[in-house]
């Protein structure tokens, strides 16, 4: 699949708003004998065929638009984003390095040009003769309708030519694909000619082919056969989440909200996310019947988001807003607002829940650092016995710190000056505040060196605490444990992302409370501390994820618009609240 | 309509494995011959082409496809199991007709292997790795096969030829190959006597699946080769080598006979209990020491472990846990890395040590690290260089003489 890359650069986006791209090793193929052979290189004219979707358009200049936008945020660094916001991280990687888009690297060749209009047989031939490379020339040409999207009806003439050669017998990859096509232009009755002659033909099909015909029955009158064909899926596999979305969406389509309710009771049973689409979908649904079970079922689903952190899209968001606001005699009132430094929400005033974690659930947090992070099931990996019993001794005999800092990290951060020199400046700002400071560093930075001068560590020594480990032992997992052994109070200052800690632990929840824990508690420098007082990015104090108060209900989004990586979260949120405390 | 599925749907199904079972390997072409046959243009067209005006006809090939109903006869399948893995079977026929990367042939072991997988990339994983291994299989077949063909000829070719027969004076036999043998062995025997001591760790069985171990042990056959054919080979240690452990079976399944023939030294102890710990090193390429020469005095311990699930520091925390020295090879030193992992192979290792031994040149030694990781040898100044072959020189000369005393004191 990787030679598509090399190849197809400059479409990638067409076909990223393809849902379905399931067509298999032969296609790659053909097309990289394209790149390849073809010594031509005439360059395939995307204009002559159907225009590829709107939407893929659409996405091309949203991203277009996006990448603007992050240009000009960079200019103005005084409205900073905390350091988890959506699109930081981003950002952060534009800083520095040069802003030019790789994107348009290589361009599209082939040397067939593809039909527009339906080709009567001896077009076929004759296009056929000019086709030179590996692959069959059926296969690649109807790859290649289906990468532009090409109209239905050329298709089929070349399905037929094919038929009328081979005594009206179509391959299963040809006829796949082209359901593909009918699937994409909607052209429902065709499916279902499709999915008459799958049927009669083969006995069972494959993942790809049920996908497309699940996709393509659901908005006919014989949707409840895309339950059978789901049914046929489970035989051999768990089917897809798409597969259920599918389904459900077809169920809602026709007005049966059961079989809908208990698809999404199966889907999340087998442990898959639902797609946000599917969610949505519910929704929508929603507005129009008033029914009290059908709206809990709604409430669980948010709760569903909640507790896994999911985050709805802007869409979904206008979704879940119009639904409140269509219950009747509830009088919910939505808005779309920020949230302020403080934690209160700019819409209602209300403060949003802390980002501290609970009394439990920091208890949890701690002991899993310890024993799946430090230790970790082999002592020696990242320390030894008894640096471990030293650093446990050291941290039980001094008081509870207010920052812990990650000296090396510290240390580097500014490209200009010693790096003693460095951790001595951030240690000695801090010191003036008269917090209790923590320094962890390795040995190294003992012996005296040009980047690590012996007064300066002395002096960092006097004003703050300092814990130095092996060499080849991590720093980071001290650093995790001196700050939670410390108390909820206690912050630490790094730079790091800390993703790889955070990978060794050992299920989503936890890793999930290690993120909130560290939302709350990390400090990232922002400026430099010479000329400049040290700045920090600002932690958040309270927690981005669904919440309800009752009558009130705080839903955080992303916008269609940002991009926003794992570690980071949305920015802005939907606020919805009761006019009238209701009767409730 | 829903009528006809409900009934067509578990009638296919009962036929899958009857078919499979009489001729797998002819399905389709079988499924071909059908529809061939029967080409008889059916009547149910029912969607009327003439909405399309001065069309093509564009329609008529779906009614053929349609008229070709499978006409087998019904065979009765009870068993759930088997369902599932007649279904399993067809899915891998149906991908492969969509031109997957699944193999043509499955036997009933893989397909129970293919069920067990976790996950749907697990089993696609599974899938291309049974194709492959079906291709290369193929491929070699028919190598084979040419071969043959060629042998064939050219041995008629000399029957035609074999009329002027004379009599040659040779002052040897054919027996090259024995020869060898037996002047290896010779030098084998040698080797665990006098030999400097290499030692594979095979304590690393549990923090690999199956088939790392198997790569494990196809590089430790290799390594073993190689070091049985140079001048002056190391005497071998398998240390931590528990009997009818995985690494064990493996080995004796691979040696067969041999196994116990084999001149070198497998043993269920520690490298630390037969060697005195100070002149053990142990090479991990996570050591922060770099190893600058080769140490005739020393005793080497390579982990046999193939690694390929990223466990950084697996190796390096053994050795500190048992509070050894440990080194890496100078690759950033003297190469122009570019990409891969540090981590060699046990029997590019080996041959490394080996050209060392006898060379100690690093140029040399280094030719054994694979040219796709590194673009070339870094100019290493001219003065550093002369110095390091001052360095060396003496070197070898002390540890050539220690080395001899070492010996000496290992045989006890």
């Amino acid at each position: 699949m990787t030679f598509y890359l090399s190849g197809f650069r400059s479409i990638p986006k067409l076909w990223k708003s393809n849902p379905y791209f399931e067509l298999g090793p032969a296609t790659s193929s053909a097309s990289f004998f394209f790149c390849v052979i073809g010594n031509q290189q005439r360059w395939l004219s995307v204009k002559a065929t159907t225009p590829p979707n709107g939407k893929a358009l659409n996405l091309l200049v949203t991203k277009a638009r996006t990448h603007k936008k992050g240009n000009n945020n960079n200019e103005q660094v005084s409205s900073d984003p905390h350091y988890f916001a959506a699109g930081a991280a981003k950002k952060r990687s534009h800083i520095g390095a040069n802003p030019q888009d790789q994107g348009h690297a290589l361009p599209v060749r082939s040397s067939v040009q593809l039909p527009t209009k339906p080709l009567n047989s001896k077009e076929w031939d004759k296009l056929k003769e000019d086709f030179k490379g590996k692959a069959s020339f059926e296969d690649f040409i109807i790859s290649q309708m289906t990468r532009n999207c090409s109209s239905v009806d050329v298709a089929k003439s070349l399905l037929a030519w094919v038929a009328a050669k081979n005594n009206g017998i179509v391959g299963y990859n040809l006829l796949v694909k082209y359901l593909y096509l009918c699937v994409f232009h909607k052209q429902t009755s065709e499916v279902i000619d499709v999915y008459e002659i799958m049927k009669a033909k083969y006995k069972s099909l494959e993942s790809g082919g049920y996908t497309l015909l699940i996709r393509g029955l659901i908005h006919s009158d014989r949707w409840r056969e895309s339950l059978l064909l789901l049914e046929d899926v489970k035989k051999v596999m768990v089917p897809s989440k798409k597969n259920y979305g599918d389904c459900i969406q077809g169920a809602l389509l026709h007005q049966d909200v059961n079989t809908a309710w208990s698809l999404y009771q199966e889907l999340v049973g087998h442990n898959l996310v639902p797609p946000l689409e599917t969610l949505k979908a519910f929704f929508d649904y929603g507005k129009d019947i008033n029914d009290d079970h059908y709206s809990d079922k709604l409430l669980d689903i948010l709760l569903y988001l909640r507790n896994n952190q999911l985050y709805p899209g802007e869409s979904f968001a206008h979704s879940i807003k119009m639904w409140f606001e269509s219950i009747p005699g509830r009088q919910w009132k939505g808005q779309f607002t920020t949230i302020q430094k403080s934690g209160q929400c700019s819409g209602c005033g209300r403060t949003i829940e802390s980002i501290h974690l609970s009394p439990e659930e920091y208890e949890f947090l701690k002991e899993k650092i310890m024993r799946d992070v430090i230790d970790g099931g082999d002592q020696y990996k990242k320390t030894t016995p008894q640096e471990l019993k030293r650093f446990e001794s050291f941290v039980n005999s001094c008081p509870p710190f207010d920052i812990v800092i990650d000296g090396l990290n510290v240390a580097k951060m500014f490209s200009k000056g010693r790096e003693s020199q460095n951790l001595l400046g951030v240690v000695s700002q801090l010191a003036q505040q008269n917090l209790q400071l923590l320094v962890l560093g390795r040995k190294h930075m003992l012996r005296p060196s040009s980047l690590w001068r012996k007064d300066e560590m002395e002096q960092v020594r006097k004003q703050a605490h300092c814990f130095f480990a092996d060499n080849i032992s991590e720093d980071d997992p001290f650093l995790l444990y001196a700050t939670l052994n410390s108390g909820n109070h206690c912050k630490f200052i790094t730079k790091d992302l800390l993703r790889d800690h955070k990978a060794c632990l050992p299920d989503a929840r936890t890793q999930r409370l290690f993120f909130k824990w560290q939302q709350g508690h990390q400090l990232a420098i922002m400026k430099g501390f010479q000329k400049s007082k040290l700045t920090f990015q600002h932690t958040l104090s309270y927690d981005t994820v669904v919440q309800t108060t009752g009558d009130s209900w705080h839903i955080p989004y992303d916008e269609d618009l940002v991009q926003r990586s794992s570690c980071e979260v949305p920015t802005k949120w939907l606020c919805l609240q009761r006019k009238t405390p209701g009767p409730c | 309509m829903s009528v006809t599925v409900r009934f067509l749907r578990p009638f296919a199904r009962c036929l899958v494995p009857y078919t499979f079972h009489r001729k797998r390997s002819h399905l389709y072409s079988g499924v071909l011959q059908r529809y061939m046959s029967s080409k008889v243009p059916s009547l149910s067209c029912h969607k009327d082409s003439a909405s399309h005006p001065e069309q093509l006809e564009l329609d008529a090939w779906k009614a053929t496809m349609k008229s070709s109903i499978q006409e087998d006869g019904v065979s009765e399948v009870s068993d759930k199991d088997d369902d599932s893995l007649a279904a399993t079977r067809e899915l891998i026929e149906m991908w492969r007709l969509l031109g997957k990367e699944v193999p043509e042939h499955i036997t009933e072991e893989q397909l129970k292997t293919l069920m067990e997988c976790a996950s749907k990339s697990a089993k696609r994983k599974y899938l291309r790795y049974l194709y492959g291994k079906e291709k290369a299989k193929k491929a070699k077949q028919i190598k084979k096969e040419i071969k043959a063909e060629a042998r064939e000829e050219a041995k008629r070719a000399r029957l035609l030829e074999t009329t002027t027969e004379e009599q040659q004076d040779f002052m040897f036999l054919r027996l090259w190959d024995r020869q060898i043998n037996i002047a290896l062995g010779w030098k084998g025997a040698q080797a665990m006597q006098f030999g400097q001591p290499l030692v594979f760790d095979m304590a690393y069985d549990d923090y690999m699946k199956p088939s790392e171990l198997q790569n494990t042990v196809s590089q430790l056959l290799e390594s073993e080769g190689w070091n049985r054919r140079n001048v002056d080979p190391f005497h071998i240690y398998f240390c931590n080598l528990k009997i009818d452990s995985a690494y064990h079976r493996e080995l004796v399944k691979r040696y067969r006979e041999k196994w116990d023939k084999l001149l070198l030294t497998a043993t269920e102890k520690s490298p630390v209990d037969l060697f005195p710990k100070d002149n053990i090193i142990y090479l991990t390429a996570d050591s922060p020491n770099v190893m600058t020469t080769f140490k005739h005095d020393k005793i080497y311990i390579i982990g046999s472990f193939v690694d390929k699930n990223a466990q950084t520091g697996t190796s390096l925390a053994k050795a500190k846990r048992l509070n050894l020295a440990t080194e890496c090879l100078p690759l950033d030193k003297y190469l122009q890395w570019e990409i891969g992992n540090k981590n060699l192979t046990l029997d590019q290792m080996i041959r490394i040590l080996l050209c060392l031994k006898n060379t100690g040149n690093w140029e040399e030694a280094l030719k054994f690290v694979p040219r796709r990781k590194h673009t070339g040898y870094l100019e290493v100044s001219g003065q550093s260089r002369e110095l390091v072959r001052k360095l060396k020189k003496t070197k070898t000369l002390n540890s050539f003489q220690k080395g001899s005393l070492n010996a000496r004191t290992w045989k006890r």
